[in-house]
This record gives structure tokens, C-alpha cells and sequence, in this order.
């Protein structure tokens, strides 16, 4: 009797205790996600567990490539948890500039959930009463109060929670905030550098003999048409010519404005100044041209057409690694040992941007007008949630997607691609399973198209970082001759970042997440004055037929633009970059 | 009308042959060989001007996406395929943003010919009310705008956003066209209007039964302009419309185009991941979309544009009013 | 027989107020449209943002406008900028005659097939985007494009034209070509809907008195196209300073630049047009002003000059 007795309490109380489970357990996808870690990231916070009635919100996502209701897995993933459809508005898309967002602002309804810069425009919409307050739902927001240190320094000069930051990582603000390849790089044709010797470069300057070099190797392209080491392109001229400041940040500078500073403060450079590196870059290109190694229709071409020159090998060097090698890098060529790889410069010290302590140029805010605020703070906290980084990454920013349909946690502990990542990443596209939301994979990705988290941030429940290309065992998948060859020759390295780290060529400004203060508009029409001076004048300098047009054009220009008040506008400017460089050493002061 | 015409009695058979019922009593000589000669040759060669960047379009969606954006293809489309109008009609939204497209370009035509013809021909009319001083009021608005916000806030106000009647209502009334037919009425002979006074008939009955059906060779280019302004619109659609279902089809592949721009631009900023690179010959760039869209987008003009041209056609009418 | 609403002038004459009537509703809707909006004309005097309305923006009077002619750089800038406008507006106006020798030329091909397809495909540059004008102008005259591959073989020139870019006042000629191949069959439809509109008994008692074709063309077809000429004529006139930016947009580079950039590409250039909504309205306030005034005074000469005004 007293066994059954117990057996029975013992059996009343496993069933009491399974119903309680279940009754708050979340509606998962159904039977896929064969994960072993159970999802706790809307269990462990104040919100609602479901909702009962269906909404579409607005999203004005300022970085949005996609407009219209988001459909496919991510869609899924987000109906499923939280009941909601996401009507994406992109000014990208849409078109007009500023135009949309003018018109939106000005009927006092942006949008339901914003994506949009922080600093100045942040500042407008709270005055004008577009962002709502969102402090009475932030303590529930466990997942985003990791990063607490990150929200109180965006909303430290507003009365509230209005913002909440984006590209947040548990990085620290001295490390370099890309993976695996610089932002900025000599990337050269490795097969054509390797049939010209491997000659050693030991300044930029030294280039000159390698194009040349290169160029012999390989007159012309598979197509037929002459190859060119350089091919300029004018579609992101904007302080000063796009092309030229390239080559400026593989000496540890970036630009601010009209000044040129340099990662650690140690130097200051006015865009015009003599003997500075704009103007050195500029002569390199010029000897460049002389030698005909630019390409004559860098002039007139437009993206379209350079990218297309890419993909057919006319182009033999590269300032990023993300053209060249992506148009160029395919798996037939990589098999057969060419490609873009990241060439030494002996005295160089690529720049490379820190993890930004306090997040990056965007936030998130809830519209004021938003009819269920709480629902999209739910939302908004789940974003920074590992569940949430890894759905709401795209594929070109390395985040994994969904685990248990691209990756999973593999035997060793350690997580690995599954067949339907792979044929996602390295293939290109995929079919999606009915289950997870059908459709094509590509088509169904987040179309909010902002980091919230930084992939390169570790996942905290898997101990690696969220970005599978960081993985070894996708790492291993990618191996082909050309990384096996560029490996060999530099030192074994399995990565640009690595290499220049152990060469010390890297120079990395810490993320003060520093934003400079809007021009006034005085300023502000001064300097592009200025700017169209300097990029006219610098195209006219590559291209010039001697180096006495050369000097001629440099003079004019300081002049001109002299009169156009360069001087004011680099005044500003400087003080700026003096203001970023003490935020930068106070981060190093207190993590490096 | 009594007017005799009269045939001269020399004529030669080479003309006889030559000649229509227009040049009836010309002789036909050797300058006017020469001159028919010279201005057929001249107009073939700007046919071919015009018509070649148009072919170029054409052959380019329809070759191999990577030759097109090398700009290889020239003469002859190379690597034929059809990819780039699939993507196209595979949009969402598309039956229903053309069904729009064609009911504003239908209704506001309409419209906006109804209004240029009575208002061109009303302000013909010396004896209204300070009549020059509301020409001007008129013409003179195709001179000065106030920018952007401040005409939507007014839209707003009047409700007219969001909704289908901002695709035809600020297009009723259209300075130029005004001119177009005001100078055209100017043109005709005003025994017509007294005729028809005499008979009784007020202003608004002398527009509808006489001045209409014989203002057709100029409410055919006002149709022909409007229709084709209304269909080529998205700027409308860009400002005052956030629901989808009112979309223009012309907004609906202008958002394709930016898309693709800055889907292909995000693509080309991916972080050098090795391999993934689709099929180059199909695969869209921003070029091949852009041509194709152009092309979809003409199409329908040329085959509508035919029918406009039978108005271009003389002389229906003033004979028989006349005397 | 007296019209509705008539009333008598001091004249004798009977002024038509039911005739006004019949016109007020299209008013109305021009009033909405075009003059009521002009209200935003007061954001030229603010730095307006649109967030935080015209209440919250600050006043800043004239400032906008000062800017504009603040220094001597600026000045020979802007300078340029118009003389670049003037030159092509001006050879706009000295090519406006081609549409109607087009149109009367066309007139004169008997064979309707080929008169109809003339006139179809030779607007077919109208639907063409100045973006994708640009692309195939890249395809053919570039250094390795079509003409200069052409003029290679032939022999003609060893090194390759740069025709896309090179500056100097012929930009403004080749701009004009373009403008022309892109509108003259479209701009030529008006002009073939007047010609059909002409008496044929003009035509029929001139060709008793024994006119040839050329003196038909001369003396009848031209004259009768001349009242709308004109009237273009003007309203090209008072358009003086409003080019359009999208041509010349795509064609601009480092080295055409300072010939090709007129009032309008200047203005989307130095990027007021983006940021600044107050910069634009004061600019486009002061375009408005010198258009309409434009107007008036070249319909005053006309009036002087033919004894009635234009409009």
C-alpha cells in the first residue's frame, strides 16, 4: 500500500510538474529545430509568453535593400514568436534620397519600429516627438541589458530610453572589429604576383614594378581585353577622391572629414596639406598612369561596369578584399590556384576599425505612434539574443541563420555547417524546407539588414563566435589551392586579420564609438564646395600628361579651395579628430 | 463647300503614277524626284539613329548578362536567354500594380483631355470675365513650385494620400496642354462658333457638339502626352502612397531596379566568402535590369501609339461646315 | 441669344461672367495645387527641419541667400555655372526650329507606311532614361568602344578619341545633340497634329495659282505653324534657367565638368538638395521668380514687335 501510495504522489507529481512545463514552454517550430539547447531567450525576461492577436508593423529600415511585407524563414521565425508581420520600408529601395524619410517626419509617423543614425538625427526625432520612451519596458529586456553599459551611453544626453545600439559585441574595443580579412588591403592577383617572383614590396611605391610585372605576365584577359593592374571608379567620391584614400589607410590612416588621422593619434594630416599622403597617393597614381597601368576608362566607367571587369580578370589589384575577391574568387578559379589574396607591404599598418564599445552608427527605436510598444521591445530584445543574432544576420555578414537548419552543434561540441548551410553558403542559394518557412534561403533573409550584434561577438552559448566563417571546420570546407599557396607563403597564416596581427602590420583604433558633431550649415555648404574642388582636381592630377600639369593642378587646387574655405572646414575638422583620438585613448587607457 | 478643283490637263504618265490625290495638278519634275529621294534617305538614316540605341536595349536583356555589362554585345545578341524578363514578371505585385498603372493612365487621360479641351477652348473666349488675367494665372504655374513638403502636407490635408484619386486629380488641369489647344482653336475659323450661336446653342453646347470633334488631331497628342506621362509616373507613387495595392507598375520596377542596385552592392561587399558566385550569365546585375525594365516599359507604348496616328490624318471636317 | 450671366463693359461690350463659371471648379483645383503650397516659400527664411516643424526650426532671415554670393570663388563658380546654363539653354533655343522642318518635312513623305513608322520610331529616344542613354553612349564611344574600334580599323586616328571626356565649350554643342536626338520625333508630334489641322482649301487654291511643293511648304505649311512656334518658343524662353539635371548628371566627370555643370546639376552637386530643404526652397524660389519674370518680359517684346502678346 505505501508504495503505491508513493508511487502514485511520485506519479501526480511528475504529471503536475509536465503540465506546468508545458504550459509555459514557447511555441517552437515544429519537429526541425532538433536542438539540444532549449531556446530561454523570451522565458527569461518580463514579457508576455505569446500574443494573441496578429499585427503588421512598420520597419523603416534606413539600410534595407528589400521593401514590402519580409516573407520566408525569418518571417516565419518572427510570426511564430511573436504574432507579428514586418512591412519593411526602405528609402534604399524607394528611392529619392531623403525624400521618404522627409515625408514620413513630416506627417509624424516614421514607422513603428526605426532603424536610423544615432547623433543628430537621433536627437531631431526625439525632439520632434517621433521616438517613443521605451524605459517602462527596458528592465524586461534581458537580452539587450548584456550590453546595458552600450544603452546608457547612447541615451546618456536624453531624459529616457529612446535608442538602443547596434554592431554591440563582447569584444573588446581594442581588437579588430573584422573576422578574417581587413577592410583595407593591397590585394593583388596571387597567380600573376607568383609568376612575377614574389618580389618583395617594401613600400607602397614599390608596387609600380610588381603591376608592371603583373601586367607582362598577362597581357590580356580570357576575354580578350587588355588587363589593367588599376581601374579607378568615381561612383563613391565623396570628401575627396574614394580611390585614393585606399592606399592612405595601408599607413594606419582613415579619414574624418577633411583630416587624415591616423589609428593610434600620432599624426594629423590636412587633406591638402604638401608632402602629406593624399598627395602621395595621388603621384603614385600618376607614375601609375604614365607606366599605362590605370586603366582609361576608370574615368567614365561606373560600378556596373569595373565589377564586370572584375569577375572577367581584366583588373589585377584590389583595395578590398570584399571586390576583388568576390567577383573574382570562385571556385573555378580558386581551384586552379588564382585569385585575390592579401599582398605584404613591408611598412605597412593597414587600419582596421576596434570593436565599438558602445555600439555602431545605427539604433533601433520604437516609433511614439506604435501601437503595441511592448510587442516590439519584445522584439527588439530578442534581436540581441543568440537566437535572434544569428536569424537576424544576413549571409554576407557571416551570421550562421537558424540552428538546426544551417548549423548545428556537431558531435564534438563544436558547431559545423549542416549539408543545408553548405549548399546555402558555398553554393549560393537553397530551397528551404515547408517546415521552416519554404522558400528560397537567400530571399527569406531578415531584410532589416543591421548587425545588431556583431558576428564576430562570441555566442555565448556555444563559446565561438557567431560568424561561421570563423569556424575551422568552415575553415577546412574553403580550403583551396590559392589559400593553401598564400598560407604556405605568409607564414602559415590562415586568415589576413591573423597574418597582420602576428606582423604587427595592423594598426587597430579602439571603438570609442565617437560620433563627430553635425556640420552647421555653413560649414556644411563650405565643405561641399571644398569636396567638389578636390575630387574634380585629383582626377585631373592621376590623369595628367606631365608632372608639371601635375604641379600646376596641386597648386590651383590649394588655392582654390583655399577660397572656398577649406581652411575653416579642416579647422572643425581637426578638432573633431583631436576629440575622437582622446576618446580612442581613453579606451585604450582603460582596456588595452 | 463649292470649291471646284481643278485638274490641269498636261499630265505626263510618270506622274500619273507619282502622284496622289494631294499633288493632283503638280507636275511632278526632277526636283521633286530629288527631294523625295533626299528626305527618304535623310529620315531612313534618323530612323536608324533612333531605332539602334533602342535594338541595343533589346539585344542586351536578352544575351548573357555578363557580356551585356562588358558591353560586348553590339549587333547580335550573344548567349540568348530569358532569365532577366522571368525575374521580372515574377514580381510580387505585379498583376495588380499594372491593373493600376493602366486605370490612372485610361481615367486620367481621359481627364485630363476632357479639361484641356474645354478649358483651351474656353479661354478663346474674349468675352470672359478677365479673361487674359486668368490665362495667366494659369499658365504662369508651370513656372514655380514650393518643394516638396509643403505639397504633401497639402495632399495630406485634402486626403488624397494613400488614396487613387492623387493619380488623377493634380493632373486635370495642365498648363501646356492648355496652350497646346488654345492655339490650335485659335487656328480655326470662327464662323464655326457663330454658326452654331445662331443656332441657339450656349458655350458649353458649342464646346461639346461643334469645337470637340474637330479638335481631334490636337486631343490626340494631349492623349498621347498624358497617357503616356501617366504610365511613365512613379514620383507620385514614391511620395504619397504607402499602401501596396495602389502601387503604379512603374514604381513597382523602380524599386526593382533599386533593389537589385543595392542587393548586387551588398552581394559585392560580402565578406570575400569564397565560391558563392551564382551563374554570371544570369545572374542580375543592376545594367541588365535596368534594360530590361526599359524595354517592358515601351512596349506597350509602341503597340498603343498606332492608333493615335489615324488622327493625324487631314481634313475630316472643315469642308463640310463651311459656307 | 444672350449668352448666360452676361453683363455689359463700358465698352458696349458684353463681358461674360457665365463663362467664368464655367472654369471655376479647374481653378480650384490649380489654387490647391500650385498657390496654396506656395506657403513652404517661408521655409527659406527658417533652417527647417522636417521633424521638428516650422515651430521648432530656427529663424534665420536672409542667411540662405547670403551664402550664396559669399566669396569671389564661390562667385566665379556660380558664375560658370550660369554661363554654362545660358549656352546650353540658348543653343536649345537656336535648334527649336528642327521639330517643325521635321514635322514638315515628314508631312512631305507620301507613303503612309513609311511616314508611320518614321514617326513611331523616331521617338523612341523619349523613352529612353538618360541612365541607360549614358550606357550605350559608354558602350560606343569609349576608348575601346564601337566608334573608336571603327576609326581604328580605318585608319583614321591611331590613338583613341576621348570622347566622353574632354572638356571645353563643345560639351555644350554635344549636350545639344543629345538633347535633339532625344526630342525631336517626340517634340515634332505637336507640330504634325497642327499641320493636319490647316484648311486644305489654303492648299487647293495655292496650287491653282501654280505653287510648287517648296512654296506650298514655304507660304502655307511653316506660316501656319508659326502662332504655336512661337508659343513654345516663349515658354522655352521663361524655362531659361531650369535644364534638368539627368542628363548631364550621367555624362559629368573631372574633366567635362566645369562646361557641362548647369544651375541645376550644380545645385544636386554641392548637395544642398539632400540635407538642407531650406537652401533648396530659397534656390528654387529664386528660379521661380526670374522664370516668371522671364515670361512676362519676352511676351511684352513680342506684343511690341507683333501687335498682340503671346499669352
Amino acid at each position: 500500500m505505501k508504495h503505491r501510495r508513493t508511487a502514485a504522489f511520485v506519479a501526480v507529481a511528475f504529471a503536475a510538474v509536465g503540465t506546468l512545463t508545458a504550459c509555459t514552454s514557447d511555441a517552437e517550430p515544429p519537429s526541425a529545430s532538433g536542438t539540444t539547447a532549449t531556446d530561454t531567450s523570451t522565458q527569461a525576461t518580463g514579457f508576455p509568453e505569446a500574443w494573441d492577436q496578429e499585427i503588421e508593423i512598420d520597419v523603416f529600415g534606413s539600410l534595407s535593400n528589400y521593401m514590402g511585407v519580409q516573407e520566408g524563414w525569418f518571417s516565419k521565425i518572427v510570426k511564430d514568436k511573436f504574432n507579428m508581420r514586418l512591412n519593411i520600408i526602405a528609402p534604399n529601395v524607394a528611392g529619392g534620397g531623403d525624400t521618404l524619410y522627409n515625408t514620413r517626419v513630416a506627417a509624424g509617423d516614421l514607422g513603428d519600429l526605426i532603424v536610423i543614425d544615432k547623433g543628430q538625427q537621433m536627437d531631431e526625432l526625439i525632439e520632434g516627438g517621433l521616438l517613443l520612451d521605451a524605459s517602462e519596458y527596458y528592465p524586461s529586456m534581458a537580452n539587450t541589458a548584456v550590453f546595458d553599459a552600450a544603452v546608457q551611453n547612447l541615451n546618456a544626453e536624453v531624459d529616457g530610453t529612446y535608442g538602443f545600439p547596434t554592431q554591440v559585441s563582447t569584444l573588446l574595443p581594442t581588437q579588430p572589429s573584422e573576422a578574417l580579412e581587413p577592410t583595407f588591403g593591397a590585394y593583388l592577383r596571387w597567380d600573376l604576383y607568383e609568376k612575377a617572383g614574389f618580389p618583395e614590396i617594401g613600400t607602397l611605391e614599390d608596387l609600380l614594378p610588381v603591376f608592371k610585372a603583373m601586367q607582362d605576365a598577362e597581357p590580356t584577359a580570357a576575354n580578350g581585353a587588355r588587363t589593367y593592374p588599376l581601374s579607378l571608379f568615381a561612383d563613391w567620391d565623396g570628401n575627396m577622391m574614394n580611390n585614393v584614400k585606399q592606399p592612405i589607410t595601408y599607413y594606419g590612416y582613415d579619414e574624418l572629414g577633411f583630416v587624415l588621422a591616423k589609428a593610434d593619434g600620432s599624426d594629423f594630416q590636412g587633406l591638402l596639406d604638401d608632402d602629406g599622403m593624399y598627395e602621395r597617393v595621388l603621384k603614385f597614381y600618376f607614375d601609375a598612369n604614365q607606366q599605362g597601368l590605370v586603366d582609361p576608362e576608370s574615368t567614365t566607367q561606373n560600378w556596373d561596369t569595373l565589377f564586370a571587369k572584375y569577375q572577367n580578370g581584366q583588373v589585377l589589384y584590389s583595395f578590398w578584399p570584399w571586390l576583388g575577391q568576390s567577383a573574382f574568387n570562385t571556385e573555378e578559379n580558386t581551384a586552379e590556384g588564382k585569385g585575390f589574396m592579401l599582398a605584404e607591404i613591408k611598412d605597412q599598418e593597414i587600419f582596421a576599425y576596434g570593436a565599438e564599445l558602445f555600439g555602431g552608427k545605427q539604433i533601433l527605436a520604437i516609433g511614439s505612434r506604435a501601437e503595441d510598444p511592448e510587442r516590439i521591445a519584445a522584439f527588439v530584445d530578442w534581436l540581441y539574443s543568440p537566437e535572434g543574432v544569428n536569424a537576424n544576420g544576413s549571409q554576407t555578414m557571416g551570421a550562421a541563420g537558424p540552428e538546426g537548419l544551417t548549423w548545428e552543434v556537431a558531435s564534438g561540441g563544436e558547431p559545423a555547417l549542416t549539408d543545408f548551410g553548405r549548399e546555402v553558403f558555398l553554393g549560393g542559394d537553397a530551397t528551404v524546407p515547408e517546415e521552416w518557412g519554404g522558400g528560397s534561403f537567400i530571399d527569406g533573409v531578415s531584410a532589416l539588414n543591421v548587425a545588431v550584434v556583431l558576428p564576430a561577438s562570441e555566442n555565448p552559448a556555444t563559446g565561438v563566435a557567431f560568424n561561421y566563417t570563423t569556424w575551422p571546420s568552415f575553415q577546412e570546407l574553403v580550403e583551396t589551392p590559392l589559400s593553401v599557396n598564400w598560407s604556405e607563403r605568409m607564414g602559415g597564416a590562415a586568415s589576413g586579420i591573423e597574418f597582420l596581427v602576428a606582423a604587427n602590420q595592423l594598426a587597430v583604433a579602439p571603438g570609442a564609438s565617437y560620433t563627430a558633431p553635425a556640420d552647421s550649415s555653413q560649414i556644411e555648404a563650405q565643405r561641399n564646395q571644398v569636396k567638389a574642388e578636390i575630387v574634380q582636381a585629383s582626377w585631373q592630377m592621376v590623369f595628367a600628361s606631365n608632372e608639371g600639369e601635375f604641379d600646376n593642378l596641386w597648386s590651383t587646387l590649394q588655392s582654390r579651395a583655399a577660397g572656398l574655405g577649406y581652411e575653416d572646414v579642416l579647422a572643425f575638422d581637426m578638432e573633431n579628430a583631436q576629440a575622437q583620438n582622446a576618446a580612442r585613448q581613453a579606451i585604450l587607457a582603460e582596456f588595452g | 463647300m463649292a470649291t471646284k478643283v481643278i485638274t490641269p490637263k498636261l499630265r505626263n504618265a510618270r506622274a500619273q503614277r507619282v502622284a496622289t490625290s494631294r499633288t493632283a495638278g503638280a507636275r511632278l519634275t526632277i526636283g521633286d524626284l530629288l527631294f523625295n529621294a533626299v528626305n527618304w534617305f535623310g529620315f531612313f538614316i534618323m530612323v536608324l539613329l533612333c531605332a539602334y540605341p533602342f535594338y541595343f536595349l533589346i539585344i542586351n536583356s536578352i544575351s548573357a548578362n555578363d557580356l551585356a555589362a562588358a558591353g560586348d554585345v553590339r549587333f547580335w545578341p550573344q548567349g540568348i536567354h530569358l532569365a532577366n524578363y522571368e525575374q521580372v514578371f515574377q514580381l510580387r505585385g505585379l498583376p495588380m500594380a499594372a491593373a493600376v498603372s493602366v486605370g490612372r493612365t485610361v481615367l486620367g487621360t481621359v481627364a485630363t483631355v476632357m479639361a484641356s479641351g474645354f478649358l483651351g477652348f474656353m479661354f478663346t473666349q474674349r468675352r470672359m470675365w478677365k479673361r487674359q488675367f486668368w490665362y495667366r494665372f494659369t499658365i504662369v504655374t508651370m513656372y514655380f513650385s514650393a518643394g516638396l513638403i509643403p505639397v504633401f502636407i497639402i495632399m495630406r490635408n485634402l486626403g488624397l494620400t494613400n488614396s487613387f484619386w492623387v493619380y488623377i486629380l493634380p493632373w486635370v488641369v495642365q498648363p501646356f496642354f492648355i496652350i497646346l489647344v488654345k492655339t490650335y482653336v485659335e487656328s480655326m475659323p470662327e464662323s464655326l462658333q457663330e454658326a452654331a450661336e445662331l443656332d441657339g446653342a450656349n458655350i458649353v453646347q458649342v464646346f461639346f457638339r461643334v469645337y470637340l470633334p474637330n479638335m481631334t488631331p490636337i486631343l490626340a497628342t494631349v492623349a498621347i502626352f498624358s497617357a503616356v506621362a501617366q504610365w511613365n509616373s512613379f514620383q507620385d507613387t514614391l511620395i504619397y502612397v504607402t499602401d501596396q495595392s495602389l502601387y503604379t507598375l512603374q514604381f513597382l520596377l523602380y524599386m526593382f531596379i533599386n533593389q537589385a542596385s543595392s542587393l548586387a552592392q551588398a552581394a559585392q561587399n560580402a565578406g570575400g566568402n569564397v565560391g558563392a558566385i551564382a551563374n554570371a550569365a544570369t545572374s542580375q546585375t543592376p545594367t541588365s535590369i535596368r534594360m530590361t525594365v526599359s524595354v517592358i516599359v515601351v512596349l506597350p507604348i509602341i503597340f498603343i501609339y498606332p492608333l493615335f496616328q489615324r488622327y493625324f490624318v487631314k481634313g475630316i471636317m472643315l469642308g463640310a461646315v463651311k459656307g | 441669344m444672350r449668352a448666360p450671366g452676361a453683363t455689359t463693359t463700358r465698352h458696349g461690350r458684353k463681358t461674360s461672367v457665365g463663362m467664368f463659371l464655367c472654369i471655376v471648379p479647374f481653378l480650384v483645383l490649380m489654387f490647391l495645387f500650385s498657390y496654396l503650397p506656395l506657403y513652404g516659400w517661408v521655409y527659406s527664411l527658417f533652417d527647417y527641419k522636417p521633424a521638428l516643424g516650422i515651430g521648432g526650426s530656427e529663424f534665420v532671415g536672409l542667411q540662405w541667400f547670403e551664402m550664396l554670393v559669399s566669396s569671389p570663388t564661390q562667385m566665379q563658380q556660380i558664375g560658370q555655372v550660369l554661363l554654362n546654363t545660358l549656352a546650353i539653354s540658348f543653343l536649345g533655343i537656336a535648334t527649336s526650329f528642327l521639330p517643325v522642318l521635321f514635322a514638315v518635312l515628314l508631312n512631305e513623305i507620301k507613303a503612309p507606311w513609311f511616314r508611320n513608322s518614321v514617326q513611331t520610331l523616331t521617338t523612341l529616344p523619349n523613352f529612353i532614361s538618360w541612365v541607360l542613354v549614358y550606357m550605350i553612349a559608354f558602350s560606343l564611344f569609349t576608348s575601346t568602344g564601337l566608334v573608336n574600334n571603327i576609326l581604328q580599323d580605318l585608319g583614321i586616328v591611331d590613338d583613341p578619341v576621348r570622347f566622353l571626356d574632354s572638356g571645353g565649350p563643345k560639351v555644350w554643342i554635344v549636350m545639344t545633340l543629345w538633347s535633339i536626338w532625344k526630342g525631336l520625333g517626340w517634340g515634332a508630334i505637336i507640330y504634325l497634329a497642327a499641320i493636319t489641322g490647316i484648311d486644305p482649301a489654303l492648299y487647293e487654291s495655292a496650287r491653282i495659282d501654280g505653287a510648287s511643293r517648296f512654296q506650298l511648304m514655304r507660304y502655307i505649311t511653316i506660316p501656319q505653324l508659326i502662332p504655336t512656334y512661337l508659343v513654345l518658343l516663349l515658354l522655352s524662353v521663361a524655362n531659361l534657367l531650369n535644364n534638368g539635371m539627368e542628363q548631364y548628371f550621367v555624362f559629368q566627370n573631372a574633366f567635362n565638368k566645369d562646361h557641362i555643370q548647369v544651375l541645376d546639376l550644380y545645385v544636386y552637386n554641392i548637395g544642398i538638395m539632400g540635407s538642407s530643404l531650406s537652401m533648396a526652397t530659397a534656390i528654387g524660389m529664386l528660379k521661380s521668380i526670374i522664370s516668371v519674370s522671364l515670361l512676362f518680359t519676352v511676351n511684352w517684346i513680342a506684343k511690341r514687335v507683333r501687335g498682340e502678346s503671346l499669352v
